[in-house]
């Protein structure tokens, strides 16, 4: 399994990882993201992965 | 850090395909201190680092005058004041909430098409790329649309001022329009508060008033972000448009493909983001002696991030000069990064989607009208008159 996590100091928004993943990450009220899944594999992985290398702040780390 | 050549300063003067310029100094003088005494940062890593370090690098008045005698909010405002802003605003240009706006915004880009669709040419730049955002915007801040000739003149009144626009006499060339802007929202905010209803204004005069101990907007506040609003909100998606365009004009193959597969649409504007970069750079002031690539930068000076050079940065974008419409990853920073990330990024990929979507359906293949030459301007990247012809749509 994969951990998902989001360093909630970088992300400012951009909301690039809830739109390309929507079934691992999602938007707060303010429009920053929180995880959905804290555990991938998979499918759900590979998702994650897209999340990940979207970021423009570098603000999500998977971790096995 | 001194001589490049070929060098423009795209403040001065626009210019159609600014990439190998990127390039040039990306290679050559990554830290450049331009003719007018910028200091130009044109590699990825440099731009990220001013851009998330705002106590070194502030995007306070110091770095831009449009004419405003108070900080646009929240622009030029950096943290931490600047988090109680965001706080506020950024809720309302939510992904959710601006795909609430959707409908709206696609009814709105058939009645534009519907005025030409029959005509077989446009000027896509005047009667598309500029009424578009400008009208969106109208309707978001819940303003009469009767009053998009004055926007118009407006915001070009200060982002291109006629006249003398070096740095030093900048303030003085934009400051009567600022004024009448000052004067238009103050009274937009009376009648917003006379009568409140669905829109931003009347979201931003409330906002906080359900929250205990919390300090609603105060008027000054209010006109502050309207008069940023009005700056970065017109422009920039006309920019887009043009320059988007433009390129899918002069490349029919990209064209088809959104045609061909309409799936692509979102990965397709990333990339042309990516690409054209509309908005080609941003204005930062140092905070203190600092250096950069090797080179120091004095307190006080203005420092441009390249936003367009990072783009198309070799570090980060494996074939930098190649579009490809299913480039994955593209981190680009067609929006900026850090805390002053473009706040109305998703106003902008909405109204750019719908726009693409809605025009190609209708009108699928289109070219630059021959003979024509196209004149890109400053500060922003639109162009000066966008004539397209095309096959009249049969029924």
């Amino acid at each position: 399994m994969t951990r998902v996590w989001i360093d909630a100091d970088r992300c400012t928004g951009h909301g690039r990882c809830y739109t390309l993943a929507p079934d691992v990450f999602d938007a707060d009220e303010v429009g920053h993201s929180i995880v959905l899944v804290r555990e991938v594999s998979g499918e759900l992985e590979q998702h994650a992965v897209a999340g990940e290398q979207n970021c423009p702040e570098q603000a999500i780390t998977l971790s096995q | 850090m001194t001589e490049t050549e070929g060098y423009v300063d795209q403040a001065v003067m626009g210019i159609a395909e600014p990439q190998p310029m990127y390039k040039a100094l990306r290679e050559s003088t990554p830290v450049f201190r331009s003719p007018q005494d910028v200091i130009v940062l044109s590699r990825l890593a440099d731009i990220e680092m001013a851009l998330k370090h705002t106590e070194l690098f502030s995007s306070n008045m110091d770095a831009v005058d449009l004419g405003n005698i108070r900080p646009l909010i929240p622009l030029q405002v950096d943290p931490p004041e600047h988090a109680k802003y965001r706080r506020i605003l950024d809720p309302l240009f939510t992904p959710r909430e601006m795909a609430r706006r959707e409908p709206g915004v696609t009814e709105l880009v058939n009645e534009m098409i519907d005025r030409f669709a029959d005509r077989g040419e446009c000027d896509f730049h005047e009667e598309f790329a500029v009424p578009l955002p400008c009208t969106v915007f109208l309707q978001l801040l819940g303003l009469p649309l009767e009053d998009l000739d004055k926007f118009l003149e407006w915001k070009d009144g200060v982002i291109r001022p006629e006249g003398d626009f070096s740095f030093a006499r900048r303030h003085e060339t934009s400051a009567p329009v600022a004024q009448q802007i000052y004067e238009y929202f103050e009274r937009a905010i009376d009648d917003h508060i006379a009568s409140p209803r669905d829109d931003v204004l009347s979201a931003m005069i409330s906002a906080n008033f359900k929250k205990e101990g919390a300090q609603p907007l105060s008027r000054e506040e209010l006109l502050d972000i309207c008069f940023l609003f009005l700056i970065a909100g017109l422009d920039t998606v006309t920019d887009s448009l043009d320059c988007f365009f433009v390129y899918l004009a002069r490349h029919p193959d990209h064209r088809h493909q959104l045609i061909e597969q309409p799936d692509i649409l979102p990965t397709a504007i990333e990339e042309l983001l990516r690409w054209e970069t509309p908005v080609p750079g941003v204005a930062r002031v140092a905070m203190q002696d600092v250096e950069v690539g090797g080179c120091p930068i004095s307190k006080g000076e203005r420092v441009s991030p390249l936003l367009g050079a990072a783009n198309t940065d070799p570090a980060e974008f494996p074939d930098p000069d190649v579009v490809d419409f299913n480039r994955n990853p593209n981190r680009h920073r067609a929006f900026g990064g850090g805390p002053h990330r473009c706040l109305g990024s998703h106003l902008a990929r909405m109204e750019l989607r719908v726009a693409l979507r809605e025009f190609h359906r209708r009108i699928p293949d289109y070219e630059i009208k021959p003979g024509t030459q196209l004149t890109y301007t400053a500060a922003l990247r639109s162009v000066e008159s966008l004539p397209l012809i095309f096959p009249v749509p049969t029924l």
